[in-house]
């Protein structure tokens, strides 16, 4: 089968400011089985998430696995300060696309 | 213990909550309304400039109901953060809506207000004594810094509001607070696991928007001896596990440890289990005392004031010369204003206008969105170089230009637009404190 989009495996996919100097990532599923999916296939790794934003990875700043909600959270440092010259996200709400557009490949 | 129910309105002061979700969580008899009303969040407008996140209409309007609310029934209203950063002007102006409202219902109450301003000369004298660490923004704080620095608060637990509580307050109007501590304050002072508190204030201080369908409205939690039960205000909605345990990732980094004044919660062994079908009972929250007390530090300083210009851009042989023209303007209106130093920002919307350096996606652009921005030291040479710059690109001759009558489509005149003083964070540090109280100065007044 072909890699699948983590967008449609996922059922939320969510960037957000964590403090001024964090952006936090959230991949979030319903089912358990497509957390499943996703975390077995190996697709989704600070390395990997590093590579689609186009960062170093000691740029990502931690990343868990979190069985009881069925999740993904991955933290980067932000490029720069919040409100700080050059800003273009005050909320960082809108810089998951990369991370939604990650391929998952199938077994 | 019996349960000790903290209603909370919404997620924010000022963003609305229903008054059918409001009246059926008073049927529920909380002990206590408390609610947050800022955070970093917008961004450092708010604690460098004092200007209020919400309208005085908003805040007016929803402190009114809530204060009538807890009147009726005698129990105390909370708000922390109050203003959008807690700022003392930020308090004041909170407070004084509130002195408005007793005298327009007529309703006889204490007033608490609670100030979280750090003098600079308090923050300096700890910086000398090394009692100031970096939280996250990558680099100490330093004198140089704090000098900058035109509004500084730090975050108050749990103790402050605790204090206003033992003084008889009715209403507390708190400066810049944790927001977890806001709604953990009062079942805390009632004697309750500062554990099992402080993790419902983590979730609570949203409003419902740890329920399904989320929105902007009423949450209530119920503290008992070894857990904690949610449930929204509005019965069109419900706190289920996935709803909850979603939300216990919002807006922060670590889910399994969280670092609060004087303390560390660990949240790994937590269970959440659907206790009705719209209630949702959690369980597992640890708390370990940390060894010295630290507040978080917020500062900012002023960076200068801002114009900027917007244009559109549709011709593809000046979309395709954008970057090399953006730089030739940048280096000349660098040396125009020289020895005035200004800083410019050019965010090219349709491109990477959102992510800047994070953008991986390079395809072709039909039309391009250009916001130029201009800093400096006046709002006067901000809007010159602005004009400057906007002026130059719209007649800039490229190699390859095909129309050469202009290069920006402006949806204004003015096409430069002043949108003054600009500020940024200074200080997001951890500065250690002898007592959780001695930073936090509570005033009280009897309305």
């Amino acid at each position: 089968m072909s890699p699948r989009p983590l967008r449609e495996i996922a059922d939320i996919v969510r960037s957000k400011n964590a403090g001024p100097y964090r952006i936090t990532f959230d991949i979030l599923c319903k089912e358990k089985s497509n957390f499943e999916l996703i975390r077995s296939s190996g697709a989704i790794t600070p390395q990997s998430v590093a590579k689609a934003y186009g960062l170093s990875v000691t740029d990502i700043s931690s990343f868990f696995e979190i069985d009881m909600a069925n999740a993904i959270k991955i933290t980067i440092k932000r490029p720069r300060a919040q409100g700080s010259g050059g800003e273009g996200d005050m909320y960082g709400c809108q810089q998951h696309v990369p991370l939604m557009n990650m391929l998952i490949p199938l077994r | 213990m019996s349960g000790i129910t903290v209603l909370t309105p919404t997620g924010t002061l000022g963003y609305g909550f229903g008054d059918e979700a409001l009246a059926r969580g008073m049927s529920l008899k909380p002990s206590v309304i408390a609610v947050d009303a800022g955070s970093t969040d917008p961004g450092p407008h708010y604690l460098g400039s004092g200007k209020p996140l919400v309208s005085d209409v908003s805040i007016k309007r929803e402190l009114t109901a809530l204060i009538q609310a807890g009147r009726n029934v005698g129990i105390p209203v909370i708000v922390g953060s109050v203003g959008g950063a807690g700022s003392s002007v930020q308090v004041d102006r909170t407070a004084k809506l509130v002195r408005e409202i007793a005298k327009e219902t007529g309703l006889k109450l204490k007033l608490a207000t609670i100030r979280s301003d750090i003098p600079i000369e308090r923050a300096k004298r700890a910086v000398a004594a090394g009692e100031v660490i970096d939280f996250e923004a990558g680099h100490i704080l330093t004198q140089e810094a704090l000098d900058e620095t035109v509004t500084l608060v730090a975050q108050m637990g749990h103790e402050p509001i605790c204090a206003a509580l033992d003084a008889g307050a009715d209403v507390i109007i708190a400066g810049r607070a944790c927001d977890d501590s806001v709604i953990a304050a009062y079942p805390i002072w009632k004697g309750a696991d500062p554990a099992l508190a402080i993790h419902m204030g983590k979730i609570l201080e949203c409003g419902a928007f740890s329920a399904e369908p989320f929105a902007m409205d009423v949450m209530l939690g119920t503290v008992h001896d070894d857990s904690f039960v949610l449930e929204p205000g509005s019965i069109k909605r419900r706190a289920s596990v996935k709803s909850v345990s979603a939300h216990s990732l919002y807006e922060r980094e670590n889910p399994f440890k969280q670092g609060g004044p004087g303390h560390e919660i660990d949240l790994s062994e937590c269970s959440f289990e659907q206790l009705s079908d719209r209630q949702v009972r959690v369980t597992g929250a640890k708390l370990s005392e940390t060894d010295d007390y630290y507040v978080k530090l917020e500062g900012a300083r002023l960076a200068g004031y801002r114009s900027i210009s917007i244009a559109g851009i549709r011709c593809p042989t000046t979309i395709a010369a954008l970057d090399g023209i953006l730089d030739q303007l940048k280096v000349r209106a660098i040396e125009y204003f020289a020895p005035s130093p200004i800083s410019m920002q050019f965010h090219v919307y349709g491109r990477d206008g959102v992510m800047k350096e994070l953008e991986q996606e390079h395809g072709l652009q039909r039309e391009v969105g250009l916001v130029i921005e201009v800093t400096a030291a006046t709002q006067e040479l901000a809007h010159a170089a602005c004009h400057q710059i906007s002026g130059a690109m719209l007649h800039h001759h490229y190699e390859g230009i095909i129309n050469p009558s202009g290069n920006l489509a402006f949806p204004y005149s003015p096409s430069d637009l002043d949108v003054g003083p600009v500020y940024e964070f200074s200080a997001y540090h951890l500065m250690k404190v002898d007592t959780p109280t001695e930073l936090f100065p509570i005033s009280i007044e009897e309305l």
